[in-house]
């Protein structure tokens, strides 16, 4: 196997391992489609409709992000040595490792799209389209782990990290209430939220309701991703044990 | 196959190595002993390309470990202090990781598990393997891509003695070249063919067990005194006792007792023992490696805990 194969192969038995993990976060997506959406569907009228696509990139988000910091406990656990001591290429290594969670978290998010499709009338033509947005959202987010894991130096921000980041880029990204509703200093912060052109695409495709225009949600998507994984794979190149 | 020249590294100002120098043969296995904090892995560090030094120069296996980090990987073995296993995998799942990392074609995770005895395990998660076996395991994993030097970094630390003595038979069964670290002195002497003894970022000795413990001469006699004892050249050490180097101890404490009569002391604890290399260790800096043991159980405490 090439290093790349090889990552991608360990994040996939890793994951199939830690079961109780992938309970855990299907879990969490339900109780907010079910609880959340079905609740609020009383208050504002079609609103399961509107929620479901944003849970579904939002299920993919939390999985990936999760994913790429969890190389701080290859750091803490040793498998980084292991890896930084290999004389193949590290860029290779990381995009594999990279991969490979990205296909776990838009594995998740298709579960949950399909369970939504239960409790919500969505174009099924729209399910690739939207695939599409959520890999890229998992290459996106998971590249970004990567960066932030190896530049912190203990475990004790890992959580601090993660609760300053990940509801805010939730809240900011239009998967829960739409964009054009917020105020306008917000409304920036929104926009500059990759996540946002993301749940706008998948959402479009999916139920025709669209704020952004489906051509510059790929472009913007694309482009965010593509970078971050240059970025990510930049700073494990660089990676040394100082 | 190791060549070290005046290698010198810092960490924000504290100096971990202070100049060290030494060659590694073909075929050996090299030992270096000392205390914690000695600068054992930050050595191990730098020959095995994760550090760079802050002067001086390396080479392993003829390549230089800054400028030719890739070409030195590809020929070393590294078994790192604290484990570095995929505990959510299966042992086979280990080895195979790292052949594919390594870009290894056709690896023989046949002939890795079985050379440590853990084929019959090849299935099991490592999360429920002893420490022992994940130690071995990761000796396996060090020389699927078949290196021409092992890096061994404490490799007994933490285990038990019945396990230490296989980690040891194992590491006596390969026919590579072995750097290992340890602060154990009896792993140091039992295992290597030579040995360097470092503390404080220095080389402080360097040779075969032998040569070494030729340092201290003959037999060593430790007593403890009522009184000023005199007479006889000696070192105090820091817990009171005193320290004699002799040429034959069964011969001369019976003239030690006499010299006590004669003196006016009164010897209340006695006790005599071949040098072994803590004693050339206490010989030339004043104390003992043991001194960092109690640290180093601490150490393996939470190590334990931290999973």
């Amino acid at each position: 196997m090439r290093p790349f194969t090889t990552m991608v192969y360990r994040q996939l038995k890793r994951f199939v391992r830690a079961r109780s993990r992938l309970i855990g976060s299907i879990a969490n997506s339900v109780v907010w489609l079910v609880f959340f959406g079905v609740g609020f569907s009383g208050f504002v009228k079609n609103y399961l409709s509107f929620l479901a696509p944003g849970i579904f990139i939002m299920a993919v988000f939390n999985y990936s992000v999760f994913s790429g910091m969890s190389v701080i406990w290859d750091k803490e656990f040793g498998f980084l040595k292991e890896v930084l001591v290999a004389p193949s290429s590290r860029k290779e290594v990381i995009a594999g490792r990279i991969f490979g969670d990205s296909l776990v978290s838009i594995a998740q998010g298709l579960l949950i799209l399909i369970l939504s499709f239960g409790l919500v009338r969505m174009n099924p033509l729209g399910i690739p389209p939207a695939t599409f947005f959520g890999f890229a959202v998992a290459l996106c987010f998971s590249s970004m782990g990567v960066v932030i894991a190896l530049k912190m130096k203990s475990m004790e921000g890992f959580h601090a990290i993660m609760s300053v980041l990940i509801l805010p880029t939730i809240f900011l990204s239009g998967a829960l209430f739409p964009i054009k509703y917020m105020p306008a200093w917000m409304r920036v912060i929104a926009y500059l939220n990759p996540m946002t052109y993301a749940v706008d695409g998948a959402r479009f495709f999916l139920t025709g309701i669209g704020e952004i225009g489906a051509t510059f949600d790929f472009l913007a998507i694309s482009i965010v991703s593509v970078v971050s994984i240059l970025l990510a794979t930049i700073s494990f190149e660089r990676t040394g044990l100082e | 196959m190791i060549e070290v020249e005046d290698l010198v590294k810092e960490f924000d100002g504290f100096r971990a190595l202070n100049g060290i120098s030494f060659k590694v043969n073909e075929g050996e296995v090299f030992a270096f002993l000392g205390p914690n904090g000695a600068g054992k892995t930050t050595t191990v560090n730098i020959l095995t390309t994760l550090l760079k030094p802050t002067s001086g120069r390396a080479y392993v296996a003829g390549y230089d470990v800054v400028r030719n980090a890739k070409d030195v990987r590809r020929k070393i073995g590294v078994v790192f202090q604290d484990p570095s296993l995929d505990r959510d995998l299966t042992a086979y799942e280990n080895l195979l990781i790292h052949a594919g990392v390594y870009g290894i074609e056709k690896p023989d995770i046949k002939w890795a598990l079985e050379f440590v005895g853990l084929w019959e395990f090849r299935n099991k998660v490592v999360r429920f393997f002893s420490g022992g076996m994940q130690r071995r395991l990761e000796i396996a994993r060090a020389l699927l891509h078949e290196p021409e030097v092992l890096f061994l970094d404490e490799p007994t630390l933490g285990l038990d003695p019945q396990t230490r003595a296989k980690i040891w038979e194992l590491i006596d069964s390969l026919d590579v070249t072995v750097f290992l670290t340890t602060h154990y002195m009896d792993e140091a002497e039992r295992l290597a063919d030579r040995v360097a003894i470092i503390d404080r970022g220095r080389i402080i000795a360097i040779g075969s067990v032998e040569e070494l413990k030729r340092m201290v001469g003959g037999d060593l006699i430790f007593l403890r005194v009522e009184g000023k004892f005199e007479g006889i050249e000696h070192v105090v050490l820091p817990d009171g006792r005193i320290m004699i180097e002799v040429k034959n101890a069964t011969e001369f404490i019976p003239e030690l007792f006499e010299l006590a009569k004669a003196k006016g002391f009164r010897i209340v604890e006695i006790e005599y023992r071949r040098p072994t290399l803590n004693d050339v260790f206490l010989q030339l800096t004043g104390r003992e490696i043991r001194n960092g043991e109690d640290d180093s159980l601490k150490f393996a405490i939470a190590r334990r805990f931290r999973r």
